[in-house]
């Protein structure tokens, strides 16, 4: 049995080490073992690796103060008041050790978990620009939906004051997708600098919309937003009587006035012309340039399944729906989901080349990949990575090439064959399966010819 | 750097007079604010008794453990006191205090200091080193105590 723990307390000087000594004294006297985080007035010590996370039973935090939980996700949390830790260091522990469950992972947990473990390890700006991109995601969603259905009433019916279609479109263009853009700033900024870089960041996207910068240009305010909010708590130095006042008015009402000048007299017009430029240039763009962006948003959908490539494909054509580029969105869903149904595909054509679980696993794949859940293809690629990941990529890029050709487009960002029943959310939907079906097989063909016999003995065997 | 740079001799009473937390407080910082260790003895008295207000370092066991977090600190120190009669303390487990530490931290202190300060947190939770205390009649064996859990 395996625990690990956190102590805080808000100075940091005493509990903090009093709690962390406590337990480590209780699980020793108990024969269990522990790794305590303390963090301290002196930061973070004796740090928790994600190894010691993931090797570990359950989670002990003992804390005054918040302590993040995300990175101890899909494990048993004790959380207890610092001070009975303290108290009573071995009740804790024994209370501990009765959460502790045995951990057979399926293989929808596998793939959650790496997931989470992908997640957690983002760091810097890519973690903030992560953040910002799935707090968007639901105003992008809900908004992308109800404009799609707007649609189906008719490509002109929300033209129609009052009507029903002129409401979706009021409720899905004109409000969530507005919001889209000021929520992505605001939560990366809101990522860097905490609460007080929310309405700095918010405001400075809700500039970058209104300046026409679009989702670059929300990018821009967010980041700007953060480090500004972030500096300037490193720099103003008020009396202890007026620090209460530092998060609801100093800071806020200082970066935003920065923040907001920036956007409109340096940032705004710059950026705005470059969206422009790119907007044009993907409304204007011929067959063959449109086959090659698919082609590269395919390859860098199945490169990393999920990593930073994947989410930067994938954050570029969410971001333009936001513009009314819709078709980006389309061929990087549909690339998206092409790597778990080949290697789903692949596991029944050629049965002797994958292990017992892998065949099984083929089966959950069928699943993810039609969720959309690119990550569903890591553990077979993880697996055989040589073979795995050069074919799928070729079978994205085939899928992401023909969506874009055919000109689908998708107004949703997310939802795999879940959107395809919604009417209007998908343009030119036969097509769009079509595309999809070519890069599975295209995979599932290569994964079948590159991998070698798995099981020959039992082959032989039976 | 050991325990007794910043758990210094003069900073220790072996017959505390107060018999509450406040008067505890006040009397192991005015010991401090006489040897120069602090600009301004109702700023330490003050920033302690906020940071008890958020719960009680009445940790139980006969300790108690006050500290604070404070620009008028100049260097980070301890001072420590003894009482025979018990110290009504708002502790974890409602028993008087008989141990008091002070601890005194400027706003910005080093990572070395810091960590000493850890060292003597955790060693309080051996009941040898407490033990040790209620029998610790001079300074030398007060540092010699925490000396044997300084490794």
């Amino acid at each position: 049995m395996k625990i690990v723990a956190v102590t805080a307390c808000p100075t940091g000087i005493a509990h903090t080490y009093m709690a962390a000594e406590s337990l480590q004294k209780a699980a020793k006297e108990l024969g269990v073992e522990i790794k305590v985080e303390t963090e301290g007035s002196v930061g973070a010590e004796n740090a928790l690796t994600q190894e010691d996370i993931a090797s570990a039973d359950v989670v002990i935090i003992a804390a005054a103060t918040q302590v993040p939980k995300d990175r101890f996700a899909g494990k048993p949390i004790l959380e207890v008041p610092i001070q009975d830790a303290i108290k009573d260091g071995k009740a804790v522990i024994q209370r501990a050790m009765k959460l502790e469950k045995p951990a057979k992972l399926d293989y929808v947990e596998q793939v959650q978990k790496t997931k989470e473990e992908k997640s957690e390890a983002r760091t810097g700006v890519y973690k903030h620009l992560m953040t910002g991109v799935s707090y968007m995601l639901p105003f992008v969603v809900a908004g992308g939906i109800l404009i799609a259905l707007s649609f189906a009433f008719g490509i002109h019916a929300a033209d129609v004051e009052g009507s029903f279609a002129w409401a979706l479109m009021k409720i899905g263009g004109g409000t969530a997708f507005a919001l889209m853009v000021p929520i992505l700033a605001g939560y990366i900024s809101y990522s860097i600098a905490d609460r007080p870089g929310l309405a700095p960041g918010m405001i400075g996207g809700m500039l970058a919309t209104s300046l026409g910068a679009g989702f670059l240009g929300g990018i821009v305010a967010g980041f700007l937003a953060g480090y500004i909010t972030q500096w300037l708590k490193t720099v103003i130095k008020l009396p202890k009587s007026l620090q209460g006042l530092m998060p609801v008015l100093v800071l806020p009402l200082l970066s935003t006035a920065a923040v907001g000048l920036l956007m409109i007299y340096v940032i705004g017009t710059p950026v705005a012309s470059l969206m422009n430029a790119l907007t044009n240039w993907l409304t204007g763009m011929s067959e063959a340039n449109a086959v090659v962006l698919g082609l590269v948003l395919g390859l860098m959908m199945a490169l990393d399944m999920g990593g930073p490539v994947n989410k930067a494909a994938y954050t570029f054509a969410v971001g333009l729906l936001g513009s009314q580029i819709y078709s980006p969105m389309a061929a990087v869903m549909a690339a998206g989901m092409t790597p778990p149904l080949a290697l789903a595909l692949a596991t029944v054509l050629a049965k002797n080349k994958f292990t017992r679980e892998e065949i099984e696993a083929g089966k959950v794949a069928w699943i993810l990949g039609a969720s959309f859940i690119t990550e569903g293809a890591i553990p077979f690629a993880a697996a055989d990575p040589l073979r795995v990941i050069p074919s799928i990529m070729a079978g994205s890029a085939v899928t992401g090439a023909l969506s874009m050709a055919f000109g689908c487009k998708l107004m949703a960002p997310h939802g795999g064959v879940f959107v395809f029943f919604i009417p209007g959310v998908i343009t030119n939907l036969p097509m769009y399966i079509v595309s999809i079906l070519a890069g599975t097989i295209v995979s599932a063909l290569l994964i079948v010819m590159l991998k070698p016999s798995a099981r020959p003995v039992e082959v032989i065997a039976q | 750097m050991s325990i007794s740079e910043v758990l210094r001799p003069e900073l220790m009473k072996f017959d505390m007079e107060a018999t509450d937390k406040k008067q505890a407080i006040q009397e192991l910082a005015q010991l401090m604010w006489n040897h120069g260790y602090v600009e301004d003895l109702q700023g330490l008295v003050d920033a302690t008794m906020e940071r008890e207000a958020e719960y009680s370092t009445g940790i139980g066991m006969g300790v108690g453990i006050p500290h604070a977090k404070s620009a008028v600190v100049k260097q980070p120190v301890v001072a420590f006191g003894k009482s025979s009669k018990g110290i009504e303390f708002d502790s974890f487990d409602g028993e008087p205090v008989y141990l008091v530490f002070l601890i005194a931290v400027p706003e910005k202190s080093d990572k070395e200091h810091l960590n000493i300060l850890s060292t003597l947190s955790r060693a309080l939770m051996h009941e040898e080193v407490r033990d040790a205390l209620m029998r610790a009649t001079t300074p030398e064996e007060v540092i010699r105590a925490f000396q044997s859990k300084e490794d």
